[in-house]
């Protein structure tokens, strides 16, 4: 199992609106100097309300799609 | 000049195949053009007046719904087009809005020059029949599945085409999907955890592993 995937976060396309930070249900994003970020990772969720809600399309919770019983 | 277009245009797709003069041709007329994130390239419903061939950078497609929402259709990037369809209509109207997300570089070819090039030119002619082809295919594939299958029922057959077993060549986001099955996000996520609470398939962080290959050839019946 590789590590623990998080949102991805595309600076170039964000204007830093604030929208993600405000309204992640587990209050994961911070606001840094240079755009938002995911400050407490254990806290994110993949729910990908963050993916939906920004307007600039900056956000993307992508998934693999896979054949298994590998583990948990 | 002309050489280092021609160079740009062989990355855009449409154009891959196409022989040296072919593509000097088409970089005699190639404009290129930049802008800034959030510059309106086309706009929907005015006279179309050129195609459009993203060298760098990311647009963003989109239509306003009669409340005044955005409906983001698609988004591009570098070696894609837009704005080839309406171009081959008589009087053709710009089909959607495009806004540039990044610094975009790109090259129009006007409708006039692209008329001209493609008589002079059999294999840019066969090089946009081909597009225009596969883009039909898609579609009447997605017209009998939307006439004939459940959103269950395309979203088993997307997970059975689309399941892996060793490398991951794509990852998916629940948007792409949708957009894939012609249905919105929320289908997707509701049907989702239905195949997920009927054991089809179970939800890993950033995985959507497959289970039970009967029970989705069984969905995808449907
Ligand atoms: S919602 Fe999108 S545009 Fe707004 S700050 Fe977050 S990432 Fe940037
Ligand atoms: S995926 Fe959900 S929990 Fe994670 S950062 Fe986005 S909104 Fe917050």
């Amino acid at each position: 199992m590789e590590g623990w995937a998080l949102p991805e976060i595309n600076l170039q396309q964000c204007n830093q609106c604030g929208a993600c930070v405000e309204q992640c249900p587990t209050g994961a994003v911070e606001m840094g100097p240079e755009g938002p970020f995911i400050a407490r990772p254990s806290d994110c969720t993949y729910c990908a309300l963050c993916e939906t809600l920004c307007p600039q399309g900056a956000i993307t919770c992508p998934y693999e799609i896979v054949w298994g019983t590998d583990g948990p | 000049m002309v050489e280092s277009t021609v160079q740009a245009l062989r990355r855009i797709s449409l154009f891959a195949d196409l022989s040296d003069d072919a593509l000097i041709r088409i970089a005699r007329v190639a404009r290129s053009q930049t802008y800034v994130p959030g510059e309106v390239i086309t706009i929907r419903g005015e006279p179309c007046r050129a195609a459009y061939f993203i060298a760098e950078g990311q647009v963003r497609v989109y239509r306003l719904s009669p409340g005044g929402r955005e409906q983001v259709l698609v988004q591009l990037g570098p070696g894609q087009a837009f704005n080839m369809v309406p171009l081959f209509k008589p009087h053709g109207a710009n089909h959607a809005t495009v806004e540039a997300l990044t610094p975009v570089t790109l090259y129009a070819i006007t409708c006039k020059d692209l008329h001209r090039l493609v008589g002079e030119c059999p294999e840019l002619a066969l090089a946009l029949l081909r597009d225009f082809a596969s883009r039909l295919d898609h579609l009447t594939n997605l017209v009998e599945d939307l006439s004939l299958r459940t959103v269950r029922g395309r979203l088993a057959r997307f997970l059975l085409e689309h399941g892996e077993t060793n490398a991951i060549t794509r990852r998916w986001t629940q948007e792409e999907i949708a957009a894939h099955l012609g249905t919105v996000r929320d289908m997707v996520g509701r049907t989702l955890r239905a195949f997920a609470d009927a054991g089809l398939v179970r939800m890993d962080r950033q995985r959507i592993v497959l289970l039970d290959r009967e029970g989705l050839e069984a969905e995808a019946q449907r």
